[in-house]
């Protein structure tokens, strides 16, 4: 098999390697700016300077010719070689930054580069904490600066479109910017204006940076040129928790991150994932941060006399039972929701089987034509897969208005049919409405109990996308009654880890007052005096795939290794794009 | 101001792309159809080159910006771009760009307040040998400028006579 | 012909004949016979190889600057797979010092359409492609023009001269930007984007012009190809100096008294360049430096230059190249802190902007020695520039870095006690407090 010498280590290979992704794959590293595995190589930053070499062969006898010590002669390039954009090769010889004085040397004479006309203001920049450039600097860069001369002076706080800000004194043109809106997002919207050590990246004079994808820019940037119009200043990213997680908003089923601080998301960043959504997210996704802080139903409401008021779960709960066993049981219809998780779902089917009632039914939450053949789909709901898999009943918009019409309670699942304008208010008037929910929406509004649950950024479940994967969240946010100390799986940032209860960061209003749907309907059935009891989504997610054909071998664990697991799904059910 | 260009153009620019395999390559040559018409490319006339051939706005601006030669806002009349460039300064160029810039009383890179002429100081226009020299509005060369030339080409510029073509004859070999 | 003969060489690019830019006079002379035996006469060139193997052989290194063998650079091409290959000639002559090619354009355009169209045949190429620098607006007209007639006269487009080879020959230009000189920059601009050079590999030959199959060559280069034809490989490398043999357009100004371009073989003596072919220097000066080869060449102070002659073997000797032939003469008022300062103006001017080092280097040159000669720099400055050069050459996609590197460290290295001459004494801290006090 083919080998390559970097820093006197062997290492074979096999296909087409670009020599910097080759060592970062190996774990190793190499300082670099420009270059990004999803786009084309300029290599402009120049700064993933190598020392290449490679061994010579006889041309006879095909084998290595060695001197007079034995060793291989080495043949050197003439200079130093940028490894983002040279293939590795059988014999090559490679000295990073941590054998060659040489290339340190060229690393650090780079950096300093860099940095003279950079206006090395971290202290109230954005990018600082995740900035490659500060991490870099330190790691690579020179002690002090020999620059004595003036700097070059560009545009400051430029909105370029309704979400990015540009800094063009910060810019060290890299060029991710225009490559991503050339390449990817392909709205040709950025280019470099001007030349040399005026470049900077900016839209055509009046216009927009409004790709619906723009904000991906502000998370390639290398530096604190392009932030994000709305997460500026907001938080220093040292003090949040960053928590994986699947995006809800439509059917893509992206991979995102959740940043909290003080139990409030506030922002929402790509997580890649080659099978899915690649590096990239649209900005649609990134707003949705605000659904999980703002307008959230805290603690049950319930209408007395036309008007919700705050209950008690105890109350909830006995309300919840009474009205199932006063209401006929042909009577009772339960509306499970593409919008809620797998675990979810089930446990709302699981709750109707032990009655003895009919399974769920659910309307997929479909808009024709806005999907993009890329990240935004047709589907506005991120488990429209999972709902037909666990077998539910899916119905159009008239067949469950006419269900509905049937019904005298119904129990509805995070699905503001009212919004979505598949049911009137006058289709529920004379019926008694229990809506599972996370936030207050006309639907709620019409419901005679609300019971607020949880939302993806708090609690563990499963969803299953447009194109069959299913994927986890995990809990990014406490809720009244978990703590994130005593919860192994949920992430601890600095403050989390190092403040005290005393520092006045920790704000107990921010957790609401809600539960997972399973545990409440735990409580229910415990009151209804079935046996079923639901602790956690993980164990749940076991039971399923127990029971349940199209969920069989997975698992938390198979999930977590492998970033999802492809279900098999009916052709006509990979709802297109 | 809306620009549009004339039908003559737009048969110019059909034979601009004509040369090319793709359209992308016609933006520098219609960029300078542009500027002829309309005297600069300022950033509508930039928006109407990328309109013609259906390229991104941005695409067209950054072309725009990178070359020296388009103007991004409007200039005098007459642009003189005095070359200071080495052979030029060896021969004088800066004399040449001071003399300018006193007898128009403006300073390199501004233009008359009557609107006659912009005063540039550019890199090496490739007539070292003919040092000092200037380009009329990237049209024609003056070569071998003093004092009394430049008077010469100023009144004559006044008078709306541009240069001619100076052909430089070879130095014949006897000469040798 | 050996380069002592210099003075009877026949210039054959830009020979002494009236009215040898239109195209029924070039004829006349000779013209587009080499085009003619190469399409025709199949006994002399079996086919497009041979004519490569000539070119070859001939050795002419490309007058561009960088000085490769053109006919090894045409070998590079891969085999013809029917689809579009492409000539790109660079007429793009831009860096200080150099005006040769424009005297192509105005005084014999054919010889450079004839070359062009030998090396096309050679190569299998289906389309050329001449980018000339958009200041040239004179020469771009009379490049349009001389295509023109040479498509009428049938030595250019479909089947010429009944031979079935076709091809077809446009005129494009630049709006102003040095770097477009260099060879996939140029084929940026050409492919109408912004002048940045590629990386290499792939190099043109395997990806070009729109991903196809390119070479890219010097008009005086292509300008040498009919005369290969015509004359024989073995007579070009007769012409001149061994190593790089043929005739050069030596470009050559500053204070000299006869500026101009001349085509004399390689080779020739500087300072018979200087004395007897430019007239000397000017106003009775004494000669203080020379720059051979365009800006970015190191500088040769007056003393280095006895029996140095202009071809890259004997410029290599006192550090230095041949570049493009376009010398620079500076006599002994000359102030080398100024000149140097405009050359490092000059690249801060045309740096791309793609490449860190040269984007922030080149600025960064400018910046310092604007301050030593507004006498406010100190020695160590020097040094700093002397540092710098050093993290700039070598570092970056193309060579502008390099180009910009250079001069600033021959030049300091070459003339330092001028450049510390002009740097401020340090005033001493103490001298400093005393001065406060008065």
């Amino acid at each position: 098999m083919p080998e390559v010498i970097i820093d006197g280590q062997q290492y074979e290979f096999e296909g087409q390697h670009k020599l910097l992704q080759f060592i970062q794959d190996l774990g190793k590293e190499v300082p670099f700016f420009c270059y990004h595995p999803s786009m084309s190589i300029p290599a402009n930053c120049r700064q993933c300077m190598v020392k290449v070499g490679q061994y010579v062969k006889d041309r006879e006898t095909g084998d290595y010719e060695t001197d007079e010590n034995g060793e291989n002669v080495i043949r050197w390039f003439p200079k130093l070689q940028t490894a983002c954009n040279i293939d590795v090769a059988d014999g090559m010889v490679v000295h990073t930054q941590e054998t060659d004085e040489l290339v340190r040397r060229a690393q650090k004479d780079n950096l300093e580069f860099i940095l003279i006309n950079h206006p090395l203001d971290c202290p109230i920049c954005d990018q600082a904490g995740e900035c490659p450039l500060q991490i870099q600097t330190y790691k690579y860069g020179p002690e002090g600066s020999r620059f004595e001369v003036k700097k070059v002076h560009k545009p400051k706080r430029v909105q370029l479109g309704p979400r990015v800000v540009l800094d063009a004194e910060r810019c060290i043109n890299c060029t991710r910017c225009t490559r991503f809106t050339e390449e990817i997002s392909k709205t040709h919207q950025l280019t470099i204006t001007s030349r040399g050590d005026k470049n900077y990246p900016i839209t055509a004079p009046g216009a927009e940076f409004d790709d619906p994808y723009s904000l991906n820019t502000v998370d390639l940037c290398p530096v604190g040129a392009l932030t994000s119009a709305d997460f500026r200043f907001k938080a220093r990213v040292w003090e949040m928790n960053q928590t994986p997680s699947i995006d809800i908003t439509n059917g893509k089923g992206s991979n995102i991150d959740l940043w909290t601080r003080d139990n409030i998301i506030l922002r929402i960043t790509p997580r890649f994932n080659a099978d899915v959504n690649d590096h990239w997210i649209p900005d649609e996704s990134r707003e949705a941060y605000k659904l999980f802080n703002e307008n959230r139903i805290s603690r049950p409401q319930q209408k007395l006399e036309g008007e919700q008021i705050l209950s008690s779960w105890n109350n909830a709960i006995a309300t919840l039972t009474e009205q199932i066993e006063e209401t006929d049981n042909s009577k009772i219809l339960f509306i499970g929701s593409p919008h809620a998780s797998v675990e979810e779902n089930y446990s709302l089917g699981k709750f109707t089987n032990l009655l003895g009632l009919k399974q769920p039914v659910f309307t997929p939450h479909i808009e024709e034509g806005t999907g993009d053949g890329f990240l935004i789909t047709d589907d506005q709901a991120p488990n429209t897969n999972g709902c037909r898999l666990l077998g539910f009943t899916e119905l159009d918009g008239a067949s469950l208005k006419k269900e509905v019409k049937k019904a005298e309670l119904v129990v509805l699942l995070s699905d503001h049919l009212i919004d979505r304008a598949l049911l009137s208010e006058s289709d529920l008037a004379d019926k008694f409405v229990i809506a599972f929910a996370t936030n207050h929406s006309e639907t709620t509004k019409a419901a005679d109990l609300v019971i607020p649950i949880t939302t993806a950024a708090e609690h563990a479940a499963s969803y299953v996308n447009t194109d069959g994967r299913i994927q986890r969240t995990f809990r990014a946010k406490e809720i009244r009654y978990t703590n994130r100390r005593l919860d192994l799986e949920m992430s601890e940032g600095r403050l989390d880890r190092y403040g005290t209860n005393f520092d006045n960061w920790v704000t107990e209003d921010n957790k609401i007052d809600c539960l997972p749907l399973w545990s409440f309907i735990s409580e229910a059935a415990k009151s209804s005096g079935l046996d079923l009891t639901l602790t956690e989504g993980r164990e749940i997610m076991e039971e399923i795939a127990e029971t349940l054909e199209p969920f069989k071998g997975v698992s938390y664990p198979v999930m977590d290794e492998q970033s999802g697991i492809q279900l098999s799904i009916k052709s006509k059910e990979k709802t297109k794009a | 101001m809306a620009y549009e260009f004339t039908k003559e153009d737009l048969k110019e620019i059909e034979k601009i792309k004509a040369k090319f395999p793709e359209v992308m390559p016609a933006t520098l040559p219609v960029l300078w159809v542009a500027q002829k018409r309309f005297g600069h490319v300022e950033p509508e006339v930039q928006k109407l080159v990328a309109k013609t051939l259906d390229l991104p706005e941005a695409h067209v601006h950054g072309v725009a910006t990178f070359y020296t030669q388009y103007y991004k806002e409007e200039k005098g009349k007459f642009v003189l771009d005095v070359c200071t460039c080495l052979s030029c300064q060896l021969c004088g160029g800066y004399d040449i760009l001071h003399y300018l810039e006193k007898k128009l009383g403006i300073k390199t890179g501004n233009t008359t307040e009557d609107g006659m002429f912009t005063l540039n100081q550019v890199e090496c226009l490739g007539a070292c040998g003919y040092a000092p020299m200037l380009q009329v509005t990237n049209d024609k060369y003056v070569n071998h400028l003093t004092p009394e030339k430049v008077d010469k080409l100023l009144d004559d510029l006044k008078e709306g006579k541009e240069p001619e073509y100076e052909k430089i004859g070879m130095p014949r070999r006897k000469n040798i | 012909m050996s380069t002592a003969d210099w003075k009877n060489y026949e210039p054959v690019i830009i020979p002494d004949i009236k009215d040898l830019d239109k195209i029924d006079v070039y004829v006349k002379n000779g013209g587009y016979k080499a085009l003619e035996s190469i399409l025709k006469d199949k006994k002399k060139w079996a086919d497009p190889k041979s004519v490569i193997n000539e070119v070859k052989e001939a050795n002419i290194r490309g007058r561009g600057g960088a000085g490769f063998n053109a006919g090894l650079k045409w070998s590079f091409m891969p085999p013809a797979d029917g689809g579009p290959r492409y000539l790109a000639c660079n007429g793009d002559e831009s860096e200080p010092g150099t005006f040769k090619d424009r005297k192509i354009f105005e005084y014999n355009p054919h010889i450079f359409i004839e070359g062009a169209l030998i090396a096309a045949y050679a190569m299998e190429i289906t389309t050329i492609y001449v980018y000339i620098r958009g200041e040239y607006k004179a020469y771009i007209d009379m490049m349009e023009k001389a295509i023109a007639d040479a498509y009428e006269k049938g030595y250019i487009g479909k089947n010429i001269l009944g031979s079935g080879y076709s091809v077809n020959f446009y005129v494009t230009y630049g709006a102003g930007a040095y770097i477009c000189g260099e060879e996939t920059s140029m084929l940026e601009s050409l492919e109408g984007k912004r002048g940045y050079p590629r990386v290499k590999p792939p190099f043109p030959a395997q990806k070009g012009l729109w991903g196809r199959p390119t070479t890219i060559n010097n008009i005086e280069t292509l300008a040498h190809v009919p005369s290969v034809i015509n004359r024989g490989a073995e007579w070009f490398k007769s012409v001149g100096a061994e190593n790089h043999p043929g005739a050069f357009l030596y470009g050559i100004s500053g204070h000299v008294n006869r500026p101009g371009v001349y085509e004399l073989p390689s080779g020739v003596p500087v300072l018979e360049l200087i004395n007897d072919v430019a007239g000397g220097m000017r106003n009775g000066k004494k000669l203080k430096a020379v720059i051979p080869g365009g800006s970015s060449t190191p500088v040769l102070r007056a003393d280095q230059l006895d029996g140095i002659t202009m071809d890259s073997e004997s410029l290599r000797t006192v550090g230095s190249m041949v570049g493009t032939a376009g010398m620079v003469i500076m006599d002994e008022d000359t102030d080398m802190v100024d000149v140097l300062w405009r050359i490092a103006h000059f690249y801060h001017h045309e740096s791309c902007g793609q490449c860190t080092p040269c984007r922030e280097g080149t600025g960064w040159l400018e910046k310092i020695l604007l301050k030593i000669k507004n006498g406010e720099g100190e020695v160590k400055d020097l040094d700093l520039l002397l540092d710098l050069t050093t993290q700039m050459e070598g570092r970056t996609i193309c060579a502008l870095a390099d180009a910009a590197a250079w001069p600033v460290r021959y030049t300091i290295n070459r003339f330092r006690d001028e450049f510390e001459a002009r740097c401020k004494k340090v005033i001493k801290a103490s001298n400093k407090a005393i001065s406060h006090q008065s």
